[in-house]
């Protein structure tokens, strides 16, 4: 059964339409015209927690309030933290995902230290399933990240049934000597791995996760593969950092994510309005290149999706 | 000031929605009448005191607002009434009265009265003092504003309590810098260390009349210094480096049921973090956040003009 909506909902006087300063006034967007972004949030934690199914509901007062079109959850069918095991709440989840269609889509987490269970985790839950890409985690500890063979099973079938790969990726500083992704995790890929799969893999889309984490270094390493997107998520929001990927990748590689409720959406979508760039290209970053990418999966779902 | 009168502000509100049971709220006709005098009243709403801004060049890239000139006109069309900013150029810098000479010119020449310098002291080189009284005196700033961690201190160094009560007998402001950027992605040539904050609640507990805010801090502090900090201090803080949906409205309880710090309403202030940050992150914090009208104008100008009353 689902969660009550009424007790999941945050407790609070206000509509989430109802807001006490015009941003037009302030050079921002209104709300109708961020809606007019159709604006797809390539990266949803709204499951994320010991209460998946309280705090979706609850973020939803602010999915509304901030004009979001459709979420993508990250963990759909297990956690990060343990894809492979049964999950409590896949049950409720699965019925959320049939009562929201409209608005919540979700890809499945998989680990490549278990290429033939990440493979039939795909099986389940997009050939089978209602999710519509592959996600890759980052927090594993056996050492294998997206650049290991282990993976190449996991492109082949992805690549079969014509769905995108997310990838999280990040560059930590740290190590001796200290270099750029000297402190990631023992399995957390670099956008340098991320690369070296592109390249094995050029029919596949793949997205390069929080931009790398250090972008400056993220957008150089995957710059030559046309099959890698980058994603605009989970990362302090640094001026300028949408047009230098703009000028570097081309405005058709970029995907826009909320990373919500961790992070806020009002932190990730002022990058993209921090961007002196048309309305067509902010479209482009906020759905329109990840409409474009996922549109096979939808039309082999039965859902039509407007470009 | 000018006083931010309730009807007017509400004039410039969009307001879109079914009724709502806000203290002291108008009722829905007054708010009907508001939404169709949306545009026309646009004038009146309320303008920002941006209390977190650097001027020069930030040392490990070009930002996109790093001239002054582009800077405050950025700063301008968000319908930020006053800014006050420190130097980027403090970080790293040993000669911290050229720092702080450079601070001021830019500020009167580029926005006397828009940009209010506050310049800075490093606790790690001798005689720091000395720019203490050269910022107040010479340069009559209202504030300092120090960079621990990228200035080779930390807030259990020595000279702090001094600085707090060097401020506070002066009337100065402190204003205490909590980060940059995101440690994993610092330069590797550079080893930033970490700011604690407990020494900075006992330098301010035992100096009841300074005025202390603190910057870029994320608002996450253990459960004893989180209690000390609310009901013993007085200490402010900007809303630069709040993170998650709905952030600035937990931190003032406006929301319930999600996880977060609290803060008496009248010591948050605006803070943007500009132009290190877009400056539009920020305001879309307040908009994401369910916040009235009382709230917001507190929060975007009315808190900061108290700390800093207009001369």
């Amino acid at each position: 059964m689902l969660a009550d909506r009424e007790s999941a909902q945050l407790t609070l006087k206000m509509n989430a339409r109802e807001f006490f300063i015009n941003p037009t006034d302030y050079g921002l967007p209104t709300r109708d015209e961020l809606v007019a972004y159709r604006i797809w949030d390539n990266h949803f934690h709204g499951f994320a927690s010991a209460k998946p199914i309280e705090q979706y509901e609850r973020n939803n007062f602010f999915v509304e309030r901030m004009g979001i079109e459709r979420s993508i959850a990250q963990e759909v069918g297990g956690t990060l933290e343990r894809p492979f095991a049964p999950y409590p709440f896949d049950a409720e989840i699965l019925k959320i995902l049939e009562r929201d269609k409209d608005r919540l889509s979700g890809r499945t987490p998989i680990d490549p230290g278990y290429p033939e269970e990440s493979c039939a985790k795909i099986e389940k839950w997009i050939r089978n399933g209602p999710c519509i890409g592959i996600k890759y985690l980052g927090s594993a500890i056996n050492g294998i990240t997206c650049s290991h063979p282990n993976n190449d099973p996991i492109m082949r079938l992805a690549a079969e049934l014509d769905v995108h790969v997310y990838v999280h990726t990040w560059l930590k500083v740290g190590g001796t000597p200290r270099r750029p992704g000297g402190d990631n995790g023992p399995s957390e890929s670099t956008p340098m791995d991320l690369a070296k799969l592109a390249q094995r893999f050029p029919q596949v889309p793949l997205i390069c996760g929080h931009s790398g984490g250090d972008w400056e270094l993220g957008v150089r390493a995957i710059r030559p593969y046309r099959n890698l997107l980058l994603e605009f998520a989970g990362s302090d929001p640094h001026s300028g950092m949408v047009e230098y990927a703009i000028r570097e990748l081309g405005v058709e590689r970029l995907v826009w994510g909320g990373h919500g409720p961790s992070r806020s959406y009002a932190t990730e979508i002022g990058k993209v309005l921090d961007a002196d760039i048309s309305k067509a290209d902010r479209m482009k970053i906020f759905g329109g290149n990840l409409r474009r990418i996922c549109a096979s999966i939808f039309r082999k779902k039965g859902m039509r999706i407007a470009l | 000031m000018k006083p931010i009168h309730r009807r007017s502000f509400l004039k410039s509100s969009l307001l879109s929605a079914a009724a709502v049971s806000l203290p002291n709220q108008p009722p829905m006709a007054t708010q009907n009448a508001a939404r169709s005098a949306s545009v026309a009243a646009s004038s009146q709403a309320p303008g920002i005191i941006d209390t977190n801004v650097n001027l020069f060049s930030w040392p490990f890239r070009a930002l996109k607002y790093g001239a002054t000139k582009a800077l405050v006109a950025k700063l301008k069309k968000h319908r930020v009434i006053e800014a006050w900013a420190g130097s980027f150029e403090a970080l790293l810098a040993k000669d911290m009265s050229g720092v702080n000479s450079r601070l001021a010119a830019e500020c009167r020449e580029h926005a006397r009265g828009f940009l209010i310098p506050f310049g800075s002291v490093n606790l790690a080189w001798p005689d720091w003092e000395e720019d203490v009284r050269r910022c107040h005196e010479v340069h009559q700033m209202p504030g300092i504003r120090i960079y621990p961690g990228y200035q080779p201190f930390d807030l259990d160094h020595p000279g702090m309590q001094r600085l707090v009560r060097m401020t506070a007998e002066r009337g100065l402001i402190l204003q205490v810098v909590f980060g940059m950027e995101d440690p994993r992605v610092h330069h590797p040539m550079i080893s930033v260390g970490p700011v604690t904050f407990a020494p900075l609640l006992r330098a301010v507990e035992s100096t009841p009349n300074a005025n202390v805010e603190l910057l870029h801090f994320s608002g996450s502090v253990r459960g004893e210094d989180s209690n000390r900090f609310t009901a013993q201090t007085n200490v402010f803080l900007d809303i630069s480096r709040l993170e998650g949906n709905g952030a600035v409205a937990r931190l003032t309880g406006s929301i319930q049921g999600l996880p977060s710090a609290r803060l008496p309403l009248e010591r948050i202030v605006f803070g943007s973090h500009a132009p290190y940050f877009p400056v539009e992150t920020a305001i879309l914090k307040l908009i994401e956040s369910p916040l009235d009208a009382q709230q917001l104008q507190a929060i975007m100008q009315g808190n900061a003009r108290r700390l800093l009353p207009r001369a």
